[in-house]
C-alpha cells in the first residue's frame, strides 16, 4: 500500500514542488530589492506619498493573503475601469509580491530607523551624496539589523505557498490530497510534512550562513 | 583668513541658541569654544559644518559662502559648492561615528573615492601615510569595535584629513579619553594647526583649552566673547 501511495506521490510532488519553490523564488527576488523602496517611501517626508504607502501596508498587513489571492484572481477584473483578469500565475505572483513586499518593507523601516543619525551626518560632512549614504553605509548596517526578522518572514512564506491551492494551482500539499483521497491514507500529508521541513532546515542553514558573513563587526 | 562668521544667530523655535555671532578664524590657528553645557557650542560647530542651517549671518570658509543673507533671507550654497566648501571643513564627532562596517582603510577611502579626487592607488597610499603618522600602523585591516577610544577618534581624524580640509573641527574630542591619549590627541592637534590647518575646538574642558587654545571663544546666554 505505501508503495502505491509513494509512486503515486513522488512524481506528483516533484511537480508540485516546481511550483512551491517557484513562488517562494519569485516571491523573494522580488519582493526584497522592491520593499527597501517601499520603506523608504514609507518614511518619505512627503506626507501624501507616506500615507499612501501607509494605507498599502494596512490593507496587506490586515487582510488574509488567501482572501488577497481571491480578490486578484476572481474579483479585480469585476472592479470599474481598472479591472484586469490576470492569469492564475499572474494573480498568484502579483499576491504574494505585494503581501511580502509589505512585510519586509515594514522590517526595513523598523532597520532604516534603528541607524543611529551620526552615520548619516558622519557621511553628510564627508561629502557623499544621499544615494551613496543609503547604499554604502546605511543599507549595509540595516541588513544586518532586520536579518532576523526577515529570515522568520522567508520560513513563513515556504508555508504560505500551500495557499495557491485556493486558486486550484498544483503545490506539494495539493499532490498529498490528491494522494490521499485515491487511497484513504494520511502518510502523504507525513511524507509532504517531512519534504516541508527539508526546505526549512536548508533555509535555516543558509539564512545562520548568512547572517555569520555580517558578524564580522558589532 | 579661513574662517569668517559674522552676525549668525540660530535658535529652535522660540528657544533662541546664539545671536549675532561673529568671528574670524586663520591658517594654521588653534581656537577653542568652551562654554556650560546647553550654551549653544555644538550647535554653533553644527552650523559651521552645515549639519545644521542658521537662520541669520553669513559663514565664509576658503573665500566661499556656505550661507550669506540676501534680502534679509539666508541662502544657502547651491548643491555643487556645498559639496566643494564640505570639502574645506572637517569635523571629528564626539562619538566619532565611524562606519561600523568598514575596517579603518575603507573608513578613510570611502570619502575620496566617492568624491574621485584622486587616483584609488594615491588616495590608498595617502590613507596608509596618515594612519603612520597618527600611530596607527598595522590597523589598516581592524574594524572599529576592535580599537579604543584613542584608537577610534585618531580614525575619525585621519579620516578628516583624507579630503585635505583648510578647517577642522572638533566636538569635545578630551570627553572621552584618558590622561595619556589626551596628551596624544593634543600632540596630533598641533601638529596638524603646524601644517596649516586651522583648529576649531569645542569643549567644556578648561584644563585643555589653557593648554592649547592661541584664541578662546567663550559662549554665554547666547553671546560670545573672546579673548
Amino acid at each position: 500500500m505505501e508503495a502505491k501511495v509513494l509512486k503515486m506521490l513522488v512524481p506528483m510532488a516533484l511537480e508540485g514542488l516546481k511550483a512551491t519553490l517557484g513562488v517562494f523564488a519569485v516571491t523573494l527576488i522580488v519582493s526584497l530589492p522592491l520593499s527597501v523602496v517601499v520603506a523608504k517611501l514609507r518614511l518619505s517626508k512627503n506626507k501624501v506619498i507616506s500615507k499612501i504607502i501607509g494605507i498599502y501596508i494596512y490593507i496587506m498587513r490586515g487582510t488574509p493573503l488567501l482572501l488577497q489571492l481571491m480578490f486578484i484572481f476572481f474579483g479585480y477584473y469585476q472592479v470599474p475601469y481598472i479591472g484586469y483578469a490576470f492569469s492564475r500565475e499572474q494573480a498568484i505572483f502579483i499576491a504574494f509580491v505585494l503581501n511580502y513586499t509589505a512585510y519586509f518593507a515594514e522590517i526595513f523601516r523598523g532597520g532604516i530607523n534603528s541607524i543611529d543619525v551620526g552615520q548619516y551626518e558622519a557621511a553628510m560632512v564627508l561629502g557623499l551624496s544621499k544615494t551613496h549614504t543609503f547604499m554604502k553605509i546605511i543599507l549595509p548596517q540595516v541588513i544586518k539589523t532586520v536579518l532576523p526578522s526577515v529570515g522568520n518572514e522567508v520560513i513563513t512564506l515556504v508555508k504560505d505557498t500551500s495557499l495557491i491551492y485556493i486558486l486550484g494551482a498544483s503545490d506539494i500539499l495539493k499532490a498529498a490530497r490528491a494522494v490521499s483521497n485515491v487511497y484513504a491514507a494520511f502518510t502523504p500529508y507525513i511524507y509532504i510534512g517531512v519534504v516541508y521541513l527539508i526546505i526549512t532546515a536548508v533555509l535555516t542553514r543558509m539564512l545562520d550562513k548568512i547572517e555569520s558573513k555580517y558578524n564580522y563587526y558589532r | 583668513m579661513v574662517l569668517a562668521v559674522e552676525n549668525l544667530s540660530k535658535s529652535f523655535g522660540k528657544n533662541l541658541v546664539f545671536s549675532n555671532v561673529s568671528f574670524s578664524v586663520n591658517k594654521g590657528e588653534i581656537v577653542c569654544i568652551r562654554g556650560k553645557s546647553g550654551e549653544g557650542k555644538t550647535t554653533l560647530l553644527r552650523c559651521l559644518t552645515g549639519l545644521e542651517t542658521a537662520d541669520k549671518g553669513s559663514i565664509k570658509i576658503n573665500n566661499m559662502y556656505l550661507c550669506k543673507e540676501e534680502d534679509n533671507r539666508i541662502q544657502y550654497a547651491q548643491k555643487e559648492k556645498l559639496q566643494a566648501i564640505r570639502q574645506e571643513i572637517g569635523l571629528v564627532f564626539q562619538s566619532f561615528n565611524l562606519f561600523p562596517h568598514m575596517n579603518v582603510l575603507e573608513n578613510l577611502m570611502e570619502a575620496p573615492l566617492f568624491l574621485k579626487n584622486d587616483s584609488y592607488d594615491n588616495i590608498r597610499k595617502r590613507a596608509e601615510e596618515l594612519l603612520n603618522r597618527l600611530e596607527l600602523e598595522g590597523k589598516e585591516s581592524s574594524y572599529p569595535y576592535q580599537l579604543s577610544g584613542g584608537q577610534k577618534q585618531r580614525v575619525a581624524i585621519a579620516r578628516a584629513c583624507m579630503l585635505n580640509p583648510s578647517i577642522l573641527c572638533f566636538d569635545e574630542p578630551t570627553s572621552a579619553l584618558d590622561e595619556q591619549t589626551r596628551d596624544q590627541i593634543s600632540k596630533i592637534i598641533r601638529d596638524l594647526a603646524s601644517r596649516g590647518i586651522a583648529i576649531i575646538i569645542v569643549t567644556h574642558d578648561n584644563a585643555f583649552v589653557d593648554e592649547i587654545a592661541q584664541r578662546i571663544i567663550t559662549m554665554k546666554d547666547g553671546k560670545i566673547t573672546i579673548e
